[in-house]
């Protein structure tokens, strides 16, 4: 009896040295052969080849990469140098899959892969963030990101991945619910009528929500987390929205409406038939243009991935701030430029600004209207990650490594800023941030770029009195004309 | 010693030019090739080609990045790329052993700008050697070859200077033939380690940024052949 006690106590102890997060399968034999086949087989299906004999080549070790990491700035563990892990992998590939390393092998007595190295890899290449700041510092161009979802990749295919991301893409790509956070299309139309009352209550204006229009210029995509977190954001786009006359077109498609894609931190495919339910929502509802809202990762993986993953006639992805900032240009909403009296300062999250494309507009929007901006060190494309990208925000068992190692420096950022406001257009961002500033109890505020923009947007005043003239006026004359009828 | 000195300067020199330029002619090619394979495989096609060379272009002459992390470093190692390039290329004593050999022959340096060169590279050389030893970050990314590669360099470079001291206590033919046979050594090694960055440097920027463009069915095709089938997640 003790024994059969003591066993599932050693085997969780083993898994949880093994693995830093839940994964819904246990260690399967053969890890080795397993990982060998699938890094095969996307050598040959893939692109990664010639960018694993280039790399595998000309990678020179000169670590500029560890100092612009912030991972191995708090751990000084040489497994979290981008550089020093890239090489766990291309390691794999010169000893299995070229020549010289067969060779180099046979004559060292190099055995080649092990399990242990298996176990290495999958803890360390989720402890890398995806954020990508070590890609600006390389001379020679060697894109770590590349090297670490490509390790993902192969690791997922064995099965070994977060047991969160694999359960919240099952509901996405084959679940009823088909969203990440599991909402049913009622609920999540539910949530905005009742967004559209308070939008109400607050402007006095009929702000809504339109839910499957066609024929419109913007189907919306926002991070579907946002129904349940983030209501002020999802209020603040459809506020700008209705402000700047494009009310009656925009819409939410009821059968698929998550910008959300993990795939673009561990599985090519997956990435892929994300991005094609996007787009497939974005054709039933004959809609022009994809709108996503305020997030990183969803907006970097449809505008990067559309023109890959759509066979048909191109459909244009557009954000959400860039859709403001265009609003604010064309003098068609008006922000008052006293409603914001704290100090603001913006964090960029690394998927749109240094992977992607917006670094100046949501400065500029930003700009506009609030008198006390500040920027963080390093801001821009430098910027450090919050500490919870690549998926990690989503894996609630690494809270205490996002805590106390990758979001240490971003919390020191905050703070040396003295903002009382942060800015953060990124629901990945958004949370990570938000338990950072209580974790180590930095007095500010976390909020999307949106709710900033709802507290600040004009709108024009709606003339209650004049309206019930019209109703009297109008009633007075049907009255009149009904009784010339009778005359 | 007269003949393993002729030996050297002679035919072993030429095999392992020959070696070399042949080595990094077929990684260059093969790079190339790669890169073709990339763009025809991809469906999204549109790439900013002119950024990405003008990326790689500033990389080359970093002068504007070297302040940002650990200016010592970046600075030496600039430095030292510089002599590494200049003087094995642009020296007046090696340009007639081209001559001799190829029979083409180039504007050189002079002597005294050579040997401000070698100074530098050997100094700053060594301080590389040093934080490769010293530097926490750089010691735990480095191997045998990292240091193994750095050394020989520098014995080249610090046999290269005293050979050409009219006086100096080791005999002429020993310093040179020490000089010869590491060069020839490093020569060989070229295109089978990471000295191959030399000729692969234009094209890694290239490849990091069309390897974004995934060949749509890449993922569903490594599933198919792993799984059988397009598997339920």
């Amino acid at each position: 009896m003790g024994s059969a006690v003591a066993a599932p106590s050693v085997n969780q102890e083993t898994k949880k040295k093994k693995y830093p997060y839940y994964i819904e399968k246990p260690l399967e034999e053969g890890r080795v052969q397993k990982f060998l086949e699938i890094f095969a087989a996307f050598l040959r299906h893939s692109n990664y080849k010639p960018l694993l004999e280039i790399y595998s080549r000309a990678s020179t070790k000169c670590s500029r990469c560890a100092n612009t990491c912030q991972i191995y700035q708090a751990t000084g563990d040489p497994k979290d140098i981008p550089c020093y892990r890239s090489n766990i992998l291309l390691d794999i590939y010169r000893r299995h899959f070229t020549i010289g390393g067969w060779l180099r092998g046979r004559i060292l007595g190099d055995p080649g892969l092990q399990e242990e190295t298996i176990d290495e890899m999958l803890d360390t290449f989720y402890h890398c963030t995806g954020c990508r700041r070590c890609s600006l510092e390389c001379p020679m161009g060697i894109d770590h990101g590349l090297m670490m979802r490509l390790t993902r990749n192969i690791l997922s295919e064995m099965d070994i991945i977060p047991k969160a991301l694999l359960v919240s893409v099952r509901e996405q790509l084959e679940g009823k619910t088909a969203n990440t956070s599991a909402i049913p299309a009622p609920a999540m139309m539910d949530t905005c009528e009742f967004l559209e009352e308070e939008l109400e209550e607050l402007t006095g204006h009929p702000i809504k929500f339109p839910i499957d229009q066609e024929n419109v210029e913007y189907v919306f995509f926002p991070a579907v987390s946002d129904y349940l977190l983030e209501p002020d954001t999802l209020m603040g786009n459809a506020a700008v929205l209705y402000a700047a006359g494009d009310q009656d077109n925009w819409t939410i498609g009821s059968q698929y409406f998550d910008g959300i894609n993990y795939g673009l931190f561990y599985n090519d495919a997956i990435l892929g038939r994300i991005v094609e339910k996007e787009i497939a929502e974005t054709r039933r509802l004959k809609g022009k243009k994809i709108l996503i809202g305020e997030c990183g990762h969803a907006s970097r993986s449809a505008k990067a991935f559309a023109p890959t993953f759509n066979d048909g006639e191109e459909i244009p992805v557009i954000s959400i701030q860039e859709y403001t900032l265009n609003a604010i240009e064309q003098g068609k909403i008006e922000l008052d430029p006293d409603a914001i009296g704290e100090t603001v300062t913006y964090h960029d999250p690394c998927n749109i600004a240094r992977s992607g494309w917006l670094v100046e507009q949501p400065r500029k929007i930003l700009k506009s209207f609030v008198k006390n901006f500040v920027e963080m060190e390093p801001h821009g494309k430098a910027n450090y990650c919050c500490g919870g990208g690549g998926g990690t925000v989503s894996v609630d068992e690494v809270y205490d490594y996002r805590m106390k190692v990758s979001g240490k420096i971003k919390a020191d950022q905050i703070r040396a800023t003295g903002a009382e406001i942060v800015v953060a257009p990124c629901a990945n961002c958004k949370k990570q941030l938000k338990e950072l500033v209580e974790f180590y109890k930095i007095p500010a505020t976390v909020v999307g770029l949106h709710d900033l923009i709802l507290r600040a947007l004009r709108l024009p005043p709606i003339d209650k009195s004049s309206e019930e003239n019209n109703e009297q006026k109008s009633q007075e004359e049907q009255i009149l004309e009904g009784s010339g009828t009778h005359a | 010693m007269p003949d393993l000195y002729e030996l050297a300067r002679g035919p072993l020199f030429r095999l392992s030019f020959l070696i070399m330029a042949l080595g990094l002619l077929r990684l260059f090619l093969l790079s190339l090739f790669g890169i073709v394979q990339m763009v025809r495989r991809a469906r999204d096609k549109n790439n900013s080609y002119g950024k990405i060379l003008l990326t790689t272009a500033s990389w080359m002459l970093p002068v504007h990045r070297l302040h940002r992390h650990i200016p010592l470093i970046s600075f030496s190692s600039f430095l030292f790329h510089a002599g590494v390039i200049v003087v094995p290329l642009f020296l007046l004593d090696h340009i007639y052993l081209w001559q001799a050999s190829i029979g083409i022959a180039w504007p050189g340096i002079s002597r005294s700008v050579a040997d401000v060169l070698t100074l530098l590279t050997l100094i700053t050389g060594t301080l590389l050697l040093g934080f490769r030893i010293f530097s926490r970050s750089i010691r735990q990314n480095s191997g045998f070859v990292d240091y193994f590669l750095l050394i020989v360099l520098l014995l080249i470079f610090a046999t290269g200077y005293i050979a050409s001291r009219p006086y100096n206590p080791i005999p002429y033919q020993t310093v040179m033939l020490i000089h010869l046979l590491s060069a020839e050594v490093f020569l060989v090694l070229t295109p089978f380690t990471k000295i191959a960055h030399c000729i692969l440097f234009p094209l890694i920027r290239l490849t990091s940024e069309l390897a974004w463009k995934f060949p749509p069915d890449a993922g569903r095709n490594v599933t198919i052949q792993v799984h059988g089938e397009v598997k339920s997640i």
